[in-house]
Order: C-alpha cells, then sequence, then structure tokens
C-alpha cells in the first residue's frame, strides 16, 4: 500500500521532513508507553495538535454525563483519549496563502477532518475532529505545500500575525509582510523560544491608527515607523511588549519608539531569552509576559533585555533578511485596470461598499470574502483557490476577523469576481461591519467553552443580516465580538459590544448567560479596551444589541463615535438599559433559555475540561532528554534492521543530547560540537560530581567519555549493542541529575555562561 | 484495493418540506441513547450556515454521519474512518448497511413524522481517499466490478448505471448508481443485511 511518506518525499523542506518524522516516532514511542503522557501532550501541542470537547472520554448528553467508551484506554496528554477527536491548527504566517495551498488545506478537510476548514483570529486555520494518528501525515502533505503546524499550540511563539492590507493600505508606513515573514521564520524553533511557561503573541501593523495587526493587544508588537537620521530615511519599528487580552486584559506598553529594523531580530530574541528565563513557570494564570513586564515595570524590564541583547552571540540572520526587504514586491496576476463602466450584477454595489478596499496601487482592489462564523467547505476553499488563480495570484491573506482577501484584483475584474464568488456562497456583502461577527469556537469543540459563542454569533448575524440595509450607517460600521468564556479568544474586550460566555444558576438549574463588555476600540490598533456591564441570559443577548444599538442611533450626538457615547453616557446609564434584560424566566414558563443556541440539550457546565491552550509547562530540559531517548530509541530500530553504523551514531547523538540538556541549564548558548559539549558536560556535571549521586551516574558519563574519544574502527552488532545500551543508561542518569537539580531548584540559567568555550578544545 | 475511507450518500426526496437544523434535535437523541449499532456517537456539529456544506454532522468514532447539502441537495452521508476487515465488496456492503440503518432511524423518527422519505433511484459513493482512490478512470475501472456486484443483489435485477460523478482531478473519486427504481430503505436494507 502505497504512503503519503512516500509519495512527497523530496517534495518537502527536508528540516519539516526530518521534524514530523521525529513527531511520528514520538507517536509511536507514546503508544509503547516509553514517552511521559505530559511531555508527549506539549510535544504534539507545540505541533498544532490540539485537544477537543469531550476528549477526556465524558460528555452531557442533555440527560446525564455519558461515558464515551473507546476501544483504547491509551492517553495522549493528561486526561486525554487516544481515539477522542483533536483539533489541528495550522500556522499561516502574517495570513499568507497560495491557492496551491488552499487546495492543499481543502483536501486535509475532506480526508482526515469534517470537511470544514475553520479560520481563527489569529489568521490560522484550524481542522476539528481529527484523529492524532492521521497527523503525521497531514503534516507532511501540509510541509510539500510550504505549510508548518510547528509551535501553533503550546507554551511557544505562535502564529506571526499582520494586517492583511499590509504593502497595499493606503495608509501604512511601509509594507511590514517582509519583516513579519523574517520574524516567522527566525523564531520557529528557536532555541532560546523553548523555555516559556506560557505562549507568546507577535503582531506587526503598518501604522497607528487603524486596527491593522491589533498591536496593542499582544505579547509584542511592531508598528512600522520612520525616521530620518544624517539626512537619511530609516525604517524602524514603534515596539510593545506585555499587552495581552484573556480573562485580565493588559495594554501593551511602549518599550522603544524606534527600534531600528537591524534591531528586530536581536531584540525579538532577547525578549524571549528574558521570558524564558524570568517568566512564571508555576502559575499558569500568570504566566504571559504581561504579568512579567507588570511585576518588573516597563523600564527594569526594558534594562534586562537590553543587558540580555548585549551578551548575545551574533547571527547572521539577524540582518541577512534586510537585502531582500527593498526588493520584497507581490506579483499581480491580472493588469491594473479601472471599473469605470463596467456591467454591475445583482448586490455587486452593496458587496462593493462593504468589502472592497481600493489599494494605495490604482486600478486594484482589495476583495474581502466573508465567512460566516470564519468557516468554509473543503468545496469552498477549492473554488476559492481558482477564483483566487484567476483574479488575484498568489496573494491571498487569511484575516484576525475571520474573513480571507483577495489583493491585487484588477478594479476591472470585480464584477466577474462577485459572479463567481456567489457561485460558490462566498458573496455575502458586510465584512468588517456589524454582520460580521467574530466567535471563538466555544462550546462547539473548546474544552474551556462555557456557553454558545458559535450559535449566539450565528443568531445575531441571521437577526442583523436581515435588516442589514437598513441599519443605520453608525450601526453598519459597530464589531461585535464573542468569546465562549473569560479567555477572550473572540476578542471581546476590543470590540464595541462584547460578550463573554458564563453560566447562572436558577432554580437549580443552569442556564446559559453573557457578560456583556461594551466600548472596546478595534482602531488604534485595539486602542481600548471595553467595560463589564452585567450579565444577561444568553437568549436574550440578542435583544441586548438591539436595545443598544437602538439607543447609540436615538442619542448619538454628531459624529460621535460608540466609544465616546458608552463613556458620555456611563455605565450607571447602560446598566439600567439592560436591567430588565438580567433576569431569566423560570423553568416552568420558558424551558428554553435553559438550553444554548442551537444546541437542544439542557444546558450544563459539565463538560468543561482543562485547557491545553497554555500545556504543560515542560522545561527544555525536559524536552531535550525526552529527543535522546527518541534517538535511543531510532537507534534499537536500526540495531535490529542490522544497520550497525546508523545504530551506534544515534546512540552516540543520544548521549550528547542529554548531555546537552543538562549543561544548558547552566549554559544557555553553548553550541552542538561535540567537543564542546563533552568537555561543558565534564566540567559542569561530571566534575563537579552533580551527575555522580545517583544511578552510578558518574561511572554512566564514562560511556560518553569513552565513545566520544573513540569512535568504533568496525561496527559490528555486539558493539553497536552495547553503545545503545550504555546510551540507554546515560540517559537514565541524565534523568536522575536533572530530577536532582530540580528538587534543590538550581535550574535557572545564568545570564553569562560562567565557563568559557574555548576549554573545549582541551578533551580530557 | 486498499481503501477503507468510503462514503455513501442516500438524497432525501422533497427536501423542501424540511429545514436541515431539524435534524439537531434527533442526532443529539441518538447519542443520548447510543442507537446506532457499531458506533460510538460523540457530539452534533451545526454547519447549517455554510453554503452547500456539511449541514448537520453527527460525529462518530468509526464514521461521521451528516445531513448532507453538498450540490446543495439534501441527503445523509456516511462517511467511514475507522478500517474495515474484509475486501473491498465487503467494505462497501458494510458502509452501505450503516447508511441505510441511519435512512431507516430517521424515517421512523416522530419528529419528522411524514416529512421524510429516502429516494434509492440515485446514490453516491465517494471514495474520501486521494492517494489510493485518484480521481481517475482507472480508480473506476478497479472497482467498478466490486460495485457492479453489490448492485446487482441489492438492486434485485433491477438495470443501474455506474459513472463518475466529476472527472475534476481536485476532486475526490466518486461514482453515481442511477437506476429507475426507487425501492424504500428498508427494503435495501433487508436484501443488504
Amino acid at each position: 500500500m502505497p504512503t503519503w511518506k512516500e509519495k512527497l518525499a523530496g517534495k518537502m523542506d527536508s528540516q519539516l521532513e526530518e521534524e514530523i518524522d521525529v513527531f511520528e516516532t514520538q507517536i509511536a514511542l507514546r503508544r509503547s508507553g516509553k514517552l511521559d503522557e505530559k511531555i508527549f501532550a506539549e510535544t504534539r501541542l507545540r505541533r498544532g495538535v490540539y485537544g477537543q470537547r469531550y476528549d477526556n472520554g465524558h460528555r452531557h448528553d442533555g440527560i446525564r454525563t455519558q461515558e464515551l467508551q473507546y476501544l483504547s484506554e491509551m492517553t495522549k496528554g493528561p486526561d486525554t483519549l487516544w481515539d477522542a477527536p483533536g483539533m489541528q491548527r495550522i500556522k499561516i504566517p502574517f495570513g499568507g496563502l497560495t491557492p496551491d495551498q488552499m487546495d492543499a488545506l481543502a483536501e486535509l478537510a475532506e480526508e482526515y477532518s469534517d470537511g470544514v476548514l475553520h479560520v481563527t483570529t489569529r489568521q490560522d486555520f484550524q481542522l476539528h475532529y481529527v484523529h492524532i494518528d492521521d497527523t503525521p501525515t497531514l503534516m507532511r502533505r501540509l510541509a510539500a505545500v510550504g505549510i508548518t503546524t510547528r509551535e501553533a499550540c503550546g507554551n511557544s511563539i505562535r502564529n506571526v500575525t499582520a494586517c492583511p492590507l499590509a504593502g497595499v493600505c493606503r495608509d501604512e508606513v511601509f509594507d511590514v509582510t517582509p519583516y513579519a515573514k523574517a520574524s516567522s521564520k527566525f523564531l520557529l524553533g528557536h532555541p532560546d523560544a523553548q523555555g516559556f511557561g506560557r505562549k507568546f503573541k507577535i503582531a506587526f501593523s503598518g501604522c497607528r491608527e487603524r486596527a491593522c495587526g491589533l498591536v496593542n493587544m499582544h505579547d509584542m508588537g511592531c508598528i512600522a515607523v520612520k525616521r530620518v537620521e544624517n539626512g537619511e530615511e530609516k525604517r524602524g519599528f514603534e515596539l510593545y511588549v506585555g499587552g495581552g487580552l484573556g480573562a485580565v486584559p493588559h495594554q501593551a506598553k511602549l518599550f522603544d519608539s524606534f527600534l531600528p529594523e537591524e534591531e528586530l531580530l536581536p531584540i525579538s530574541q532577547a525578549i524571549a531569552r528574558v521570558f524564558a528565563r524570568l517568566g512564571e513557570k508555576k502559575n499558569r494564570a500568570a504566566a504571559r509576559i504581561k504579568f512579567l513586564v507588570t511585576k518588573l515595570g516597563i523600564d527594569e524590564f526594558r534594562r534586562i533585555v537590553l543587558e540580555e541583547r548585549k551578551t548575545m552571540p551574533v547571527d547572521p540572520r539577524w540582518t541577512g533578511y534586510l537585502a531582500a526587504v527593498e526588493k520584497y514586491k507581490e506579483k499581480p496576476s491580472r493588469e491594473a485596470s479601472p471599473l469605470n463602466g463596467r456591467q454591475r450584477p445583482e448586490g455587486f454595489d452593496e458587496w462593493y461598499r462593504t468589502n472592497v478596499y481600493c489599494q494605495r496601487q490604482a486600478g486594484y482592489a482589495v476583495a474581502a470574502i466573508t465567512l460566516p462564523l470564519g468557516d468554509l467547505s473543503a468545496w469552498q476553499t477549492r473554488g476559492l483557490a481558482d477564483v483566487a488563480r484567476r483574479f488575484s495570484g498568489d496573494n491571498v491573506r487569511t484575516t484576525v476577523e475571520q474573513n480571507i482577501v483577495l489583493r491585487w484584483v484588477s478594479e476591472a475584474d470585480l464584477p466577474d469576481l462577485y459572479r463567481e464568488l456567489k457561485r460558490i456562497g462566498l458573496g455575502d456583502a458586510g465584512a468588517g461591519t456589524i454582520v460580521d461577527v467574530t466567535a471563538c469556537p466555544g462550546t462547539d469543540t473548546c474544552k474551556l467553552g462555557i456557553a454558545s459563542s458559535r450559535g449566539l454569533a450565528a443568531e445575531i448575524r441571521t437577526r442583523l443580516a436581515g435588516k442589514f440595509f437598513n441599519l443605520d450607517e453608525a450601526v453598519k460600521n459597530l464589531h461585535i465580538k464573542i468569546s465562549g468564556c473569560f479567555n477572550s479568544c473572540g476578542q471581546h474586550h476590543v470590540a464595541d459590544l462584547g460578550f463573554y460566555g458564563t453560566s447562572r444558576t436558577i432554580g437549580n438549574r443552569k442556564v446559559p448567560h453573557f457578560q456583556i463588555v461594551l466600548g472596546g476600540k478595534w482602531q488604534d490598533n485595539a486602542g481600548a479596551y471595553g467595560l463589564a456591564m452585567g450579565t444577561v441570559p444568553s437568549k436574550r443577548i440578542p435583544e441586548v444589541v438591539e436595545r443598544i444599538t437602538d439607543r447609540f442611533v436615538r442619542e448619538r450626538q454628531g459624529t460621535e463615535t460608540f466609544q465616546e457615547f458608552v463613556k458620555r453616557i456611563g455605565k450607571q446609564e447602560l446598566t439600567t438599559i439592560l436591567t430588565p434584560l438580567m433576569q431569566g424566566p423560570a423553568y416552568e414558563q420558558d424551558p428554553s433559555f435553559y438550553s444554548d443556541w442551537g444546541d437542544p440539550r439542557e444546558f450544563s457546565i459539565g463538560d468543561l475540561g482543562v485547557g491545553e491552550c497554555a500545556g504543560e509547562v515542560v522545561s527544555v530540559a525536559q524536552f531535550d532528554l525526552a529527543a535522546a531517548e527518541r534517538m535511543v530509541f531510532e537507534g534499537q530500530l536500526r540495531l535490529d534492521e542490522g544497520d550497525y553504523a546508523q545504530a551506534d551514531a544515534l546512540a552516540y547523538r543520544a548521549m550528547l543530547q542529554a548531555a546537552i540538556s543538562l549543561v544548558k541549564t547552566q549554559f544557555q548558548d553553548v553550541t552542538d560540537a561535540p567537543d564542546t559539549v563533552v568537555n561543558e558536560f565534564r566540567t559542569r556535571f561530571y566534575d563537579t560530581q552533580l551527575l555522580g549521586d545517583r544511578y552510578a551516574g558518574s561511572r554512566f558519563a564514562q560511556y560518553l567519555f569513552k565513545r566520544h574519544l573513540s569512535p568504533p574502527h568496525e561496527h559490528t552488532r555486539d558493539q553497536a549493542h552495547r553503545t545503545v545500551e550504555e546510551a540507554q543508561l546515560f540517559i537514565e542518569s541524565a534523568y536522575a541529575c536533572y530530577d536532582l537539580l530540580t528538587e534543590r531548584g538550581g535550574m535557572a540559567a545564568p545570564l553569562r555562561p560562567p565557563v568559557h568555550t574555548e576549554k573545549a578544545a582541551g578533551i580530557r | 484495493m486498499d481503501v477503507h475511507r468510503l462514503g455513501i450518500k442516500v438524497f432525501i426526496a422533497e427536501p423542501v418540506r424540511l429545514q436541515v437544523t431539524d435534524f439537531i434535535p434527533i442526532f443529539h437523541t441518538w447519542i443520548q441513547k447510543q442507537i446506532v449499532q457499531d458506533h460510538l456517537l460523540v457530539d452534533v456539529h451545526n454547519y447549517s450556515h455554510i453554503h452547500h456544506g456539511p449541514g448537520i454532522l453527527l460525529v462518530a468514532h468509526q464514521g461521521n454521519f451528516s445531513i448532507d447539502m453538498g450540490d446543495g441537495r439534501m441527503g445523509l452521508l456516511y462517511n467511514r474512518k475507522q478500517p474495515d476487515s474484509g475486501t473491498i465488496h465487503d467494505r462497501f456492503v458494510t458502509i452501505l448497511k450503516f447508511v441505510l440503518r441511519g435512512c431507516c432511524l430517521l424515517e421512523a423518527d416522530p419528529g419528522l413524522a411524514r416529512r421524510l422519505r429516502f429516494r434509492t433511484d440515485e446514490l453516491l459513493i465517494i471514495a474520501n481517499d486521494r492517494l489510493n482512490t485518484p480521481n481517475e478512470d482507472a480508480t473506476f475501472l478497479e472497482l467498478q466490478p466490486a460495485l457492479s456486484a453489490l448492485f446487482q443483489r441489492i438492486l434485485d435485477g433491477t438495470e443501474f448505471t455506474l459513472s463518475r460523478y466529476s472527472k475534476d482531478p481536485k476532486e475526490r473519486f466518486a461514482v453515481r448508481v442511477q437506476t429507475n427504481q426507487s425501492p424504500e430503505v428498508k427494503t435495501l436494507l433487508a436484501r443488504v443485511s
């Protein structure tokens, strides 16, 4: 039977190919019980393989909680069953997509998921109901079109987002695309970004004023700026750190008003190192960088980062990409031509008003594809890829409003484009307006969802869409954003009308509710967060929207914005509007309040699980030791196959890897040159007898020294077998040493290496 | 041919009498009762907002059921996910059984009383595996004998045609089965069992 691995061999980036092979081995190790479930969980999360609701094997069916009896009791993480369907997140840096990639995504949605692609609020795609055994193949098929899922989840640097208009925007200072691309590439899998206690999100914007990349709500945000130095115009960034939503939203703090472009990557790296070293590890709820920045204060945080910057070994990649930045250019598929005089199909003008943005390049436009709830089917995705090939070329981007934009569309083509979009059911008007409601997955698939954000979003969208063209202009441009819980994946804090799911008890029964958050600011890069106003039963939220927007239309003063209106009339008055809606009826009066939108089951919060959003905190050393174990495992496989040279090489590499894992706890920047590793290991762990007090570690260390100094002259089964066995024992002693150090609390890596690497030449 | 991810769609006659969302409570009830033999039913997902999309999805470990709206035509689609034993003919029989059982359950559901009837003069068979069943003539030639044998048996000698549903190489391989008679789903189920 042919496999995708065979079919795609040589068609993937070799590094991606190797990474996926490694992941497949990790799956095999977990299956055979040789990899701890906690480490495996964080390992898969860092491949974008995420848990999904009910994967603990329990589901409330509206009457009782059922045990979902899968055949296997194996787990893929704590309390997470192997066979339970999961979610695969797919990173799309700055949202940039090609039609070929869209075709591949469509195929994967059909073959391994439920036929639907979901665009997230951070420009990723998500596939739901995926079986973990299918994920390596899925990743290979993505790798063949240049997409990785690496670090899409887990305590890592997530998808680097950027304004979807970057490069074509009429207001931007410069195109941030090549910088977002370079950051994404540089930081992907970077050793200094592996030891975080929580995730880290980066965004780029081309200007301050518009929503763009929502810089203010990111862990690190970069706004394009220019300044003149010695008569020369220089590019740089206004750099912000420590923003974030979640239960406790923080506005990002200004780190530097002008970070020169050549400092973007090194400062990003320095920030990552400081976050990895000083960020909270034990308390997940306080582990995002926003808490570290708040605790230290921005001035002290800045000082530490700049000190760190001075210590870092120079990396040519810091500036290597800059030569190509000036030349970065996108290629339209068609000549620019004005729209004037073209025949316009029915509905075109309404669609044009809300979904078309004229680029700064004359004759070209960006067309937004409104995706209800961020969803599109595999068939639509293929159709859209063909539309893009014809009208837009490789210039497709996802947006944080869960839509897709086609850039570089010749204006004259817009009527034909609209016809084609209508044909595949993607011609809805209203992109970026009040009907274009954003929602996180909520109780549909998320383990943390409390109330149905998607159900509510669908209901509001349906009600507003019917009267959209009659809505007041001031209301049309408001934003509604909904999260299923307080964790803010739906970005409710930065909406005009935001809602997050919660639960209340009425007469011993649970009732889905939403907390109302009013007056957040989408513009100015998520310039302000809204105010919580009170909690209303879910079934009354559409009425809340109607009452608040009606009042806004009636009492708006001049060109007053919604934020200004909310501020002017004040929380007390707004609460007065909402108070009559806050109480739910008794069950006997109206049982519909006791179930959620689109879900007839009686509402329950019994399905709430433990979130994987943050993942387990697994140290870099634990990952490295797990990697060493994997190498020994592969060595054993080669031994069984009779490939003794490879078995020996893998066993040796495994010992080096285990040694590195310990050395890095003291000397972060150790290179992986074998002489250096062995010398550093000997100095720090053997001579100091740190390795010696459990499991005869000092004796096992001799195995590494011996193999390092005396590689075998010929490869025999006996010799390879011995090296594999010795490697296994050495790794055991490294684990014991790690455990000991953890108990002693001596794991923090110092700022500077205490031992000079020049000593490496003097192997004893 | 080693293909396991197979699907069969049975179309609904006069679907105008139904809303796709009518099936949400029914599928939830199926989960409450774990009513589908040999399946662990997990969850219901509403995709009714997607144009010509998967409609309402009943997720099960072994294979998904959905009130599918593909091509704008409402029908019950069963998509096998877990591998089955036996020959390709055996696997077609198995999935046909599952989808027909699903049809019978729906036709008997009191919530849809007299509003739902499946038509059997047309079936759609989908191979959800581009590696093993690329959408090309060779695949059709390879699968045709197993399909012909199966439908000769269950259509009880009635003439039928098998044809490729689409020749677009990007689409999944799919075969349309057409006949000029439309026996009840329970009749077909009896013949296939």
